[in-house]
């Protein structure tokens, strides 16, 4: 099912008949003062000759307001079809049968009809300020993205509320998606995606997800037990500028978009920017490279705004940040090969996780940790996480090994995601049940 | 970021430490001697991650490298082969000259519809001897497959692809092939998989034990007339190399005829230093060898 775009005029090209019938119904609405048309039916009859034309002239003529004609009689050939109230359906229906005409009932009760029009008009009016329409199987621009989050929080406000963390480098709004079900300060799960704005695969899957969790909330058991003693944040786009950058010109970009005096290169890679390990080898210190760490620490406002909210809330378990491609799912640590301490109990959480998701649509992924994995990454967010006292930190790379890469086709959106899920999943759960 | 390191990170002269005093070479010797390893795909046991890490890596990076060689050599657009699985294999590395790998591993078609139909069974296999010069770009491979296709089938195909070509309206109005949503329209399937074919070349000569390539995206396409009956065509790829995570873009030229060796010359952007990569092949005259049962 295809979105509309948000913005722009209703659509809603309604098959000819049912245009006309609205047209005549509120015509007829207007005309007679908005009568309630329950139980009127139209009827449809077929004039053999001129005979039977007459006869339904003369129906028209004796009764003047028994029925009224929405095709008149006009030649043999041709079907007439006439209104008939409710209060006079018995007695036109034994003039027609008396008579030998032949008809049909076209509408069994135009109130229906017209109340199912008039909702249907008012729905299309609301397309591009619902959900219901918005198509996860496609990419979207950020302005789709964003207008579908208010849509999103709007329809599902009883758990989902937004918050603004922050602004960009070039000011546009970092928002964060929180899912709860009340309590002060429950323990957190932290997602975000699009951190590297060229992975669009993340960002779709992210609000695939965010929309999982809603629907599947109080019918999946284990998600439901998550939400009442958790809460989950969810920031979909980690770096705005670069995502729009994405759309607007460079399709393969991956830092943010900030600007300093002294070089004509744009940008810092926001998974070089954490405090943990900053500046070591697996980053750049060249700023025209796609791994340039940054001036200094959280020197980039998209990075800044993270740790100052996970920072202050204080309560945060897990961390998942959502990167593509690959097939990994990986822990800390990316700047060293030193294993951290429950490497044991993240290496057999993957493995469960791994499993969850090959068991969705047998994609495989392999696991471990970052520095073994993929390989030596300095000033990474899950290694932050980690040395912040956030006990499970995971990271994800997506779909595929290389074939599309970045470019993944978006037939594979929903796959990914429903797979991804099973694999979050499992990490919350765990979270969940190992509480610290 | 540089390259990824091998490790043990130590402090002192070249990439792979120290150099050691004498007595002690004896013992780096036995160090650096033959590790067998056998592998799959699971991850390795957490008690031993940097040995067998770097083994699994090492592998992929030789299965990899002798694909591209592979691919180019056999000259055939539509019988290009990806990486499936390594199997076995083992790494000699020598600290003085560079990393000697004897690798098998099975290989899937190329053919980016047929990866939503899981288990398709078109399996071949490959075995290879791949040599990286400490870090020098065009590893030395030496690679046998299994035959996948019939050839007979595949020499059909190949001319369908060039028929397809030669079908072209010229000048060509593409944009970027994918689109930026990943599709590649039908039509231009055969523009794409001919652009994979030089690209394997390009992508064979920079491959090395650390850096790995992708063909990400085709910017521009330029279809030139032929005397000959030849395919003749200018592109632009975008190349993704995975350590570094940049995106080089390459101009690529092309001369094609099914069944002939294909002639390519290349020219990559560097990064910040004027660091650029060109060559010049033709295709070996030698059919691939292939073995009937392996």
């Amino acid at each position: 099912m295809q979105g509309i775009p948000g913005g722009g005029t209703c659509p809603g090209p309604s098959p000819m008949d049912r245009r006309m019938l609205l047209t005549f119904s509120f015509i007829l609405a207007v005309a007679l003062g908005q009568m309630n048309f329950t139980g009127d039916q139209v009827l449809r009859v077929l004039a053999r000759d001129e005979k039977q034309l007459s006869l339904l002239r003369d129906l028209e003529g004796l009764k003047p307001q028994k029925v009224d004609f929405w095709r008149g009689p006009a030649r043999p050939s041709l079907p007439v079809d006439m209104r008939a109230p409710f209060s006079e359906l018995k007695d036109i229906k034994a003039y027609l049968e008396s008579h030998g005409l032949a008809y049909s009932i076209m509408i069994k009760d135009i109130q229906v009809l017209l109340d199912e029009e008039r909702e249907a008009m008012a729905k299309s009016c609301r397309r591009e300020r619902s959900t219901s329409s918005f198509s996860y199987s496609t990419y979207h621009n950020l302005e789709e993205i964003y207008s579908w989050i208010d849509n999103f929080v709007m329809e599902h406000s009883d758990i989902v509320s937004k918050i603004q963390i922050g602004n960009s480098f070039e000011n546009r709004p970092i928002l964060v998606l929180k899912f709860s079900t009340g309590g002060s300060q429950h323990p957190a799960i932290w997602i975000d995606t699009g951190i590297h704005s060229r992975e669009w695969i993340t960002h779709a899957t992210g609000i695939w997800t965010a929309n999982k969790i809603v629907s599947d909330y109080g019918k999946d058991p284990i998600l439901t037990d998550i939400l009442k003693a958790m809460d989950i944040f969810i920031e979909l786009v980690t770096n705005p500028d670069g995502f729009a950058f994405t759309h607007s010109m460079n399709r393969l970009w991956r830092k943010n978009k900030s600007i300093r005096p002294g070089t004509f290169c744009i940008g810092v890679d926001l998974n070089r920017n954490w405090k943990s390990g900053f500046g070591g080898n697996g980053s750049n210190s060249n700023p025209c490279s796609e791994t340039y760490h940054g001036p200094f620490p959280q020197s980039e406002p998209e990075v800044a705004a993270i740790v100052k909210f996970i920072t202050a809330h204080g309560n945060f378990k897990a961390l998942i940040s959502i990167h593509s491609y690959s097939q990994m799912l990986m822990y800390p640590y990316g700047r060293s090969l030193e294993p951290v301490s429950n490497q044991r109990e993240l290496y057999n959480l993957a493995k469960d996780a791994v499993k969850a998701l090959y068991e969705v649509h047998g994609t495989e992924y392999i696991f471990g940790s970052i520095s073994t994995t993929l390989y030596v990454a300095s000033g990474i967010t899950v290694d932050w996480a980690y040395d912040s006292g956030i006990k499970y930190a995971f990271s994800f790379e997506l779909r595929d090994t290389g074939h599309y890469g970045f470019l993944l086709p978006a037939t594979q959106i929903i796959p990914t995601a429903q797979e991804t899920w099973m694999a979050i999943r499992t990490v919350m759960e765990h979270t969940l049940t190992h509480p610290y | 970021m540089q390259p990824r390191r091998p490790p043990p990170p130590a402090p002192g002269s070249g990439p792979w430490g120290p150099r050691p005093a004498a007595p002690l070479i004896a013992l780096l010797l036995l160090l650096a001697s033959v590790v067998a390893t056998a592998v799959s795909e699971s991850a390795e046991d957490p008690g031993q991650p940097q040995d067998a890490g770097l083994q699994r890596r090492l592998l992929q990076q030789a299965a990899r490298a002798a694909l591209h060689f592979f691919n180019f050599r056999a000259g055939s657009p539509s019988a290009l082969r990806v990486l499936a699985q390594v199997q076995k294999g083992r790494a000699w590395i020598n600290p003085k000259e560079g990393c000697k790998v004897d690798v098998v591993f099975s290989t899937e078609r190329y053919n980016p519809e047929s990866l939503l139909q899981e288990g398709e069974g078109h399996l071949g296999k490959c075995s290879a001897r791949v040599f990286f010069k400490n870090q020098k770009p065009r590893p030395a491979i030496n690679v046998t497959c299994t035959r996948l296709i019939e050839k007979k089938k595949r020499q059909q195909e190949d001319y369908l692809l060039y028929k397809q070509m030669k079908q072209l309206k010229n000048p060509l109005e593409i944009v970027s092939i994918p689109d930026n949503h990943g599709h590649i329209d039908p039509s231009l399937r055969p523009i794409w998989d001919l652009a994979f074919l030089g690209s394997s070349y390009v992508m064979w000569e920079m491959t090395t034990q650390f850096s790995r390539y992708y063909l990400a995206q085709l910017t521009s396409v330029r279809q030139w007339k032929t005397n000959d009956d030849t395919i003749d065509f200018d592109y632009t790829v975008l190349l993704h190399e995975l350590s570094t995570q940049e995106i080089i873009p390459c101009r690529i030229h092309l001369v094609w005829y099914p069944g002939k060796p294909l002639k390519v010359k290349y020219h990559c952007q560097g990064l910040q230093t004027p660091e650029e990569a060109s060559g010049t092949e033709e295709g070996s005259a030698v059919a691939p060898t292939e073995l009937s049962n392996f």
